[in-house]
Formats: structure tokens, sequence, C-alpha cells
């Protein structure tokens, strides 16, 4: 059930995304390589120019290769060949594991403050605050932005989901599950992680579509 | 009046008998227990040996000369003959002849040795890849029952007619080795199996039974006798050489009771002193030949016994005891280690049959019940640089008078080697091994088959003559020189290239006469078969507490080696190792080791960058749950 559930979801997700894409332009190049390496060059180059910034930027990067390869070799075992992970694809996923950990980390602590929810993420919220409070809310026509709002919840889904994604793992390391619960802590860091994917796939995209409209 | 009642009584009976007759029948036929978990007391007559459709003969105290009691004979008495005993011989330890019985897991051989000729091959019935067929050798099912039944429960080939018409007057003069119940049967404590081993090494298969038993003693031996020679006529044996040998039974004084009925101290509940003998086994490397420096099976040591678990019905299809095996019986899958310590999926409450501790494995990931049997963790011996080597009865002859007790006598059987099992449940178990030595032909298309082993006697004996075999049944050393006389005197049709197989590999002579280089073939590859005993208790069990009692790059379990036994002091320094036989590579094996010296580090970082990451969650949270309640309260 879950190669299926899985393969499923990931499909929809990229068909959603595409078609996201086609009616919703951002504007700039149409063209398909003219775009990929803007969006590429979006993704290298640190807008905000200080030491810290390019650490920032480039542990994010890390985080990107280190997921790209954890969903890779977690993923193609079971879904392409119907297997458990095993042999170097295991031993690649365990080493690069503890560095995708450490970069969510890195970044949960830079980026937290930026990703905060702020009333001009929410136009919409204005609008209700301002009809079921007292409070004195400035009236705010501009439409409403879903995409840095979703962004933003994205990033903190990411962190959320994290903590079992890593947990499920690393608690089946010590004398404490038997068996099981070692199949339930297995399980659920398969469930997790393609939940895990698909947020980080819609995180990315979100991202690189803020990117382009300088909105973050 | 009278007289019509009596009719009517008469004609009622003759319709009842019928009824009643049918009932005994049905009583007699249906020869199974009742229920009841009460031994029960045979003191039965005793019946010599008859041929099909001759009356029984029973023997009495008086019986002169003394016969020798049949199995089949006196124990048909109750379990029906025509009925039980062709049940009984389709049993597991009784129907590996038998050319439709299905082979099943692979088990141990049976081993020829002869040091002189550099022979060490695996031999059965079954049709367990590895092994030859006796006939493929040239032995005969008589020359198997004169050679193996020592360690057999008689059955089998001991009761095939002989079809070499040499074997036929002297299966005459021996009689057929019958299923001897008592080898299991017997609660008797002056029960002497090695009795009966020893009668069956002088063709006195006739006797072998009765020899065994407590109440009776055998002297003599059929081998010795001419093939005129019948049993019930011992008289006629004239020459003074031969009388002393003429096969003679003693019956125990007051062995016959008043009634001429015979106590047979006879129990289903086999002890497993009876199953010992057959299946005892030691690890010569640690123990030497003393079994009271090596631990019992825990399962023994806990209060059980063999047939616990190892059950059968009257059809003796014995239940060995492992995952897939299919042996017709419901109790087979509950009999498995999962069986009893983890329970079936039929919805009974989970493992703890018969006390069985439940295993809760914490901390082993779940792939490890994936790839490895429970044996691979729990039995035999604690795994080390090199595999030990280990001494078993029906190889070694453990038990019987005279078995060489050098602990490294021939056949070399090395243990524990963990390997794939081939079959349905492909999982990594610990096993026996024995590298065959053997003379052979190869075909054409590189088929090897074994050349008979009179023919190695003879000829392989006279071209190594002068080779010097030790006292202790080790190998006689050869040299390559050697194994080329050897293979010029077996010469061999263009076709046919004599070869000799030993140490995993293939020797054969090269056109100038000499022999090439050893190369790897098929026909070399070791044999081997899945252990289950002894079952170490749960705290000596591999990975106990730590992973890297295997996952470590020096880690017995995986780069052990398994050392190449062979005559060819050459071929000793080769050898596989341990990953090799479980399909493995070194790169990845040894990558995967290693990878475990980080783990410690790998949980340290995890569990820190959890810890940052719920901290910011908590922390970013509490302010978010701020913001809204000064919200809810309508505070600016």
């Amino acid at each position: 059930m879950f190669e299926t559930v899985s393969i499923l979801a990931f499909l929809a997700t990229f068909a959603i995304i595409a078609v996201h894409w086609i009616a919703t332009p951002t504007g700039g190049s149409r063209n398909v390589i003219q775009g990929s390496v803007h969006v590429l060059s979006l993704l290298l180059i640190e807008q905000k120019s200080s030491l810290l910034g390019a650490v920032k930027k480039l542990v994010y990067l890390l985080a990107v290769l280190s997921f790209l390869v954890l969903a890779i070799t977690g993923f193609y075992p079971v879904l392409v060949k119907g297997k458990h992970i095993s042999g170097f694809g295991m031993m690649i996923h365990a080493t690069f594991a503890p560095v995708f950990a450490l970069c969510m980390a890195f970044l949960a602590i830079t980026w937290a403050g930026a990703n905060r929810f702020t009333a001009e993420d929410c136009p919409w919220m204005s609008r209700v605050l301002r009809r079921v409070t007292r409070l004195q809310v400035a009236v705010d026509d501009r439409p409403c932005r879903c995409s840095l709002a979703l962004y933003k919840a994205a990033f903190w889904l990411l962190l959320f989901l994290s903590l079992p994604l890593i947990l499920s793992i690393v608690i089946s390391m010590f004398h404490l599950l038997g068996t099981p619960w070692q199949h339930a802590t297995l399980a659920m860091h398969r469930w997790v992680g393609m939940v895990f994917v698909i947020v980080a796939i819609i995180h990315t995209y979100l991202a690189i579509r803020l990117r382009m409209a300088n909105a973050i | 009046m009278r007289k019509a009642i009596f009719a009517g009584l008469c004609l009622l009976s003759v319709f009842l008998r019928p009824a009643v007759v049918a009932t005994s029948a049905e009583k007699v036929v249906l020869n199974r227990g009742d229920g009841t978990r009460a031994r029960a007391i045979h003191r039965i007559p005793l019946y010599a040996e008859a041929e099909a459709g001759e009356k029984r003969e029973k023997i009495t105290a008086e019986t002169s000369p003394a016969l020798p009691f049949s199995m089949r004979g006196t124990c048909s008495e109750c379990h029906v003959y025509e009925h039980a005993y062709d049940v009984i011989r389709k049993g597991w330890h009784f129907n590996a002849a038998e050319p439709n019985v299905p082979a099943g897991r692979p088990g141990q051989p049976w081993i020829h040795v002869d040091a002189a000729t550099g022979t060490q091959i695996p031999l059965s019935y079954r049709a367990w890849p590895g092994t030859f067929r006796p006939d493929q050798v040239g032995i005969s099912p008589f020359k198997f029952t004169e050679m193996f039944g020592r360690h057999m429960p008689g059955g089998g080939p001991g009761e095939m007619d002989t079809t070499e018409d040499a074997e036929i007057t002297r299966q005459m003069v021996s009689g057929k080795a019958e299923i001897n119940c008592l080898s299991c049967h017997d609660a008797d404590a002056a029960h002497d199996q090695a009795e009966y081993a020893a009668n069956v090494e002088k063709q006195n298969f006739r006797w072998a039974a009765t020899a065994s038993a407590a109440f009776a003693a055998v002297t003599g031996s059929a081998e010795k006798m001419e093939e005129t020679f019948d049993y019930r006529m011992p008289d006629t044996v004239t020459n003074p050489e031969l009388i002393p040998q003429v096969p003679t039974v003693t019956y125990r004084v007051n062995t016959f009771d008043h009634k001429d009925n015979v106590f047979f101290d006879v129990s289903s509940g086999v002890s497993a002193d009876r199953c010992y003998f057959c299946h005892s086994d030691i690890n010569v490397q640690e123990h030497g030949t003393q079994r009271w420096q090596a631990d019992e099976d825990v399962h023994m040591t806990s209060g059980m016994t063999c047939v616990d678990c190892h059950r059968e019905g009257l059809e003796h299809n014995t239940i060995r005891g492992y995952e897939g095996e299919n042996n017709g019986s419901v109790l087979a899958a509950r009999s498995t280690c999962r069986g009893c310590h983890l329970g079936d999926e039929s919805g009974r409450p989970e493992g703890g049959r018969l006390g069985a501790p439940v295993p809760e494995h914490k901390g082993i990931p779940a792939v490890h019940f994936e790839r490895l049997s429970c044996t691979a963790c729990h039995s035999g011996p604690w795994p080390e640089s090199e595999a030990d080597r280990c001494k078993t009865s029906q190889a070694h002859e453990l038990g019987t008078h005279g078995s060489n007790k050098a602990p490294n006598a021939l056949p070399h059987i090395q243990y524990p080697v963990f390997a794939k099992a081939t079959g349905e449940v492909s999982k990594i178990t610990p096993n026996k091994l024995i590298w065959p030595a053997f003379w052979g032909t190869l075909s054409k298309d590189e088929k090897v088959q074994p050349v008979d082993l009179a023919t190695v006697t003879k000829v392989v004996g006279a071209a190594l003559k002068g080779i010097t075999v030790p006292r202790t049944g080790d190998w006689a050393p050869l040299k390559e020189e050697q194994i080329a006389q050897a293979l010029k005197a077996l010469g061999g049709e263009a076709e046919q290239k004599p070869v000799y197989v030993t140490g995993g590999v293939l020797y054969r002579l090269g056109d100038d006469g000499k022999v090439l280089p050893p190369q790897k073939h098929p026909a070399a590859a070791a044999y081997m078969w899945p252990i289950a005993h002894n079952v170490r208790p749960a705290a000596q069990s591999l990975g106990v507490g730590k992973c890297i009692v295997c996952h470590s790059t020096d880690s017995a379990f995986f780069f052990g080696n398994v050392a190449a036994d062979s005559p060819v002091s050459t071929l000793t320094a080769g050898g596989m190792k341990q990953y090799e036989f479980q399909g493995a590579s070194h790169s990845r094996t040894w990558a995967f080791a290693w990878s475990f010296v980080f783990r410690p580090w790998f949980k340290v970082v995890a569990i820190g960058s959890v810890a940052i990451i719920g901290i910011v969650l908590l922390l970013y949270g509490l302010r978010a749950l701020g913001a809204v309640a000064r919200v809810l309260a309508e505070q600016e």
C-alpha cells in the first residue's frame, strides 16, 4: 500500500506544481533553458551579501543535496525494486542522514525568524480580525499572498516533520523497542518521509517562485 | 414354546455376531492411542521372523535353538502388522530409500571415508544436492546397511531385497535389518544400542534388535558363516573354527513369565538418551571429545526432551522443526522456533508454548528477522575467526565399541558456516560443512561422476601404496605427483577423463601426464547442511547487547575463515570467508561493517539536531501562542 500511495502522491504533487506553474506565470523568460539557468542562479547566489548570509545559503544547498540523496536512496529501492534499502544504498542514506539533520537544525535557527507569520502574509486575516474583534487593524485590500503564507507554513511543517522522521530511526537504535515497535517506527519513518518529501518539494517550488517575484 | 424361544435366540445370535466381530476388527485396525497418557505395559509374547503368509513361531524359554525375535512379528500382535508396520516404514527415519519421498531440507549425509585413497564422500538416498546416491559409487543397499546401519534404527535399505548376485545368499544368512522399535522406544536402562551397532557390523542383521534388548545377548557373526548357513539349524555347522562364530541368542534367566510372555519396558515418550546415540555431536576444537566440557542444548537443560519438539504419530513422520517444513502435520508449523516462541497466525495466544519465553528482541531492527534464521544467532558454537571442527555420531561412529576417539579422525566436519539456505525460505543459517574428496570422471560437458569405491580401493589404493595413514585416522598427506600417479592408473576413455576432487578444487591430468593446476568446479563445492543444535541461552546469542559482535571489520560472522580441508597440504592454506557463503561481496560487507564505527556519532548528531529543532519549535510556538492570546484578549 505504501508503494502505491507514495507513487500516486508524488505524481499528484508534480502534476499540481506543473499545472500551477503553467497557469500562474511569474513573468520572465519563457525559454526553458534560460528559465532553468535563472532559477539555478537564484538558488546559488545569495542576495544578502554577508558571511552569515553566504553560510546560510550554502547550508541550504547542502540540505537540498542531502535531501535529494536521501530521497533517492530511500525511495528508489522501495518503489522501483520493491525491496528494502540495503547495501551501499543504505550506507549512503545513513551517511547523509546526520548531515541533513544538522542542516535542518541550522536552518531552523537561522530561518525561523524570517518565517514568522505576520499580518501582511494574510490580508484576509486582517479582514477577519476587523470584523470579529475591536482591534485597530489597518485596511488591507491587497490580494492574499497565499504563496508566502504557504511557503512559511511549509517551512514550519518541515521542521515539525523532521522530529518524528529522525527520532523514528534513532530510537530504534537503542535497546528500547521490541520487534512490533521496530516495525511501527520503520513504518512511521516511511510515511513521515513521504509527507516530508512532498512538503519539501512544495517548499522548494514556492521558494523558487517567490525568489523570482522578489518576495523573499 | 421353549423350543420356539430357543430357536429365536439362536437366530438372534446369528445376526448379532457379525456386528460384534466387526466391532472387534475395528478396534484392532484402529490401533491408535485412546488418549491416555499412562504408559501401556507390554507383557507380550516374542515371535520369530516369518515369511509372508507363514505362521509366526512363538519364542519361549524352551525354544531351541533360541531364536532372535522379530520386531515386526512381535509388535504386530497389537500394532497390526499389515497396517501399522507399512505405515511406520514410511516415516522419516525409515523412508530414505523410498523413491517418491520429498527430500526436504538438506541434512547430514552418510560419509564414507578412506584415508588410504584420500576419500571423504557424502552419500544419501535422499536427493540432497551435493550428495551422491550409494549406488552411484557401487554401494548396494546390503553393503550400505553393513557400513552405516550401526546408526540407523533399521528399515529402509536394511529391508530392501538385494539385487547383487553375490549378496543374495549372504542376505539369506544375515537376514534383513527390520525396523527396530526398541532403538527409540526401549525405556529400559539396559538397552544397548552399541550392541545393535556391533551386530550390524558383523552382518547380524536378523539378530541386531535382539542384541540391543536388555534381556538378551547375541554372540557370533553371520559374516563369518558360509552361504549355506541356516540360523534355525546351527548344529549343521561342523567346522570347529566356525562353531564359536555361529550367531547365538541367549535370553536372560527369568525373561519369560508363566505365560511365556516377556516384559518390554517401552514408552512412547522417547528419552533423549535414545536420540543421542545417533544424534550427538561434540566440538573437538573446543572440547576435544570430553562432553563434560560442553554445555547441552538450553532446551534440554530447561527440562525438555527431543520429542517435545520432534514429535510424530503412528505414521512416524518426525517433525524436523524447520520453517517451511512440509510435514503434513498441523503441528509442524507450531514446532519451529517461531512456532513455540512467537506463535503462529492462527489466532491462538502468541508464543509461550511449552513454557517457551517470548523474546522481545529489543533494539534489533526487523530486517534481521527477514535475513537471518533464529538459529543464526542462537545455535551452534560461538563463531571464531576459524570455523571449528566437530564429530558426530553418524559420521564418526560415536558411542560404538572401538570408535576412533582422536579429534582429527576423518571425516572432517566444520562449523558453524553461515550460509544462505536454498529453498523457499532463503535466510542465512548456521551449517555444518564438509569438503568432498573423491576420485571421479569428467565428461565432455564438464559433469563429474564418482568412480565406484571398489575400483578406487583397488586401483587408487595400489597406486598410492606406500603412503602413511596416520593412526589418528586423519588424512594421509598427498602430493600432486601421487595424485598424477593415481589418475594415470585410473586411466579413462577419451571422453571421460579421470579427476580428483578435493578441498574445493578439481585435479586433472594435462597432456604431458602431469597434473594441471587445481581449478574450481561445481562438483568440488562444499556440502553443507543447516544445524539447529545446540541452542545457546538468550544471553549468549549473537549480538546480545552489541551490534559490533557481527557488524565490525573483524567479526567472525562475516570475516571468519572456513579452511579448505584436503589431504593435499597446499590447499589447506586456502578456503572461503563466511561472507562468500552468504553471497555477499568483500567491499560491501567491509564498508557496512566499518560504517558502524560512526554509529555512536550518528546518534549524538541526530539527537542533538532533534533537540535544537525541538527547542526552536517550542520557542516560536510559544511566541505564536502568545500572539494568539493577545488577539483573543483584544490587546493591541
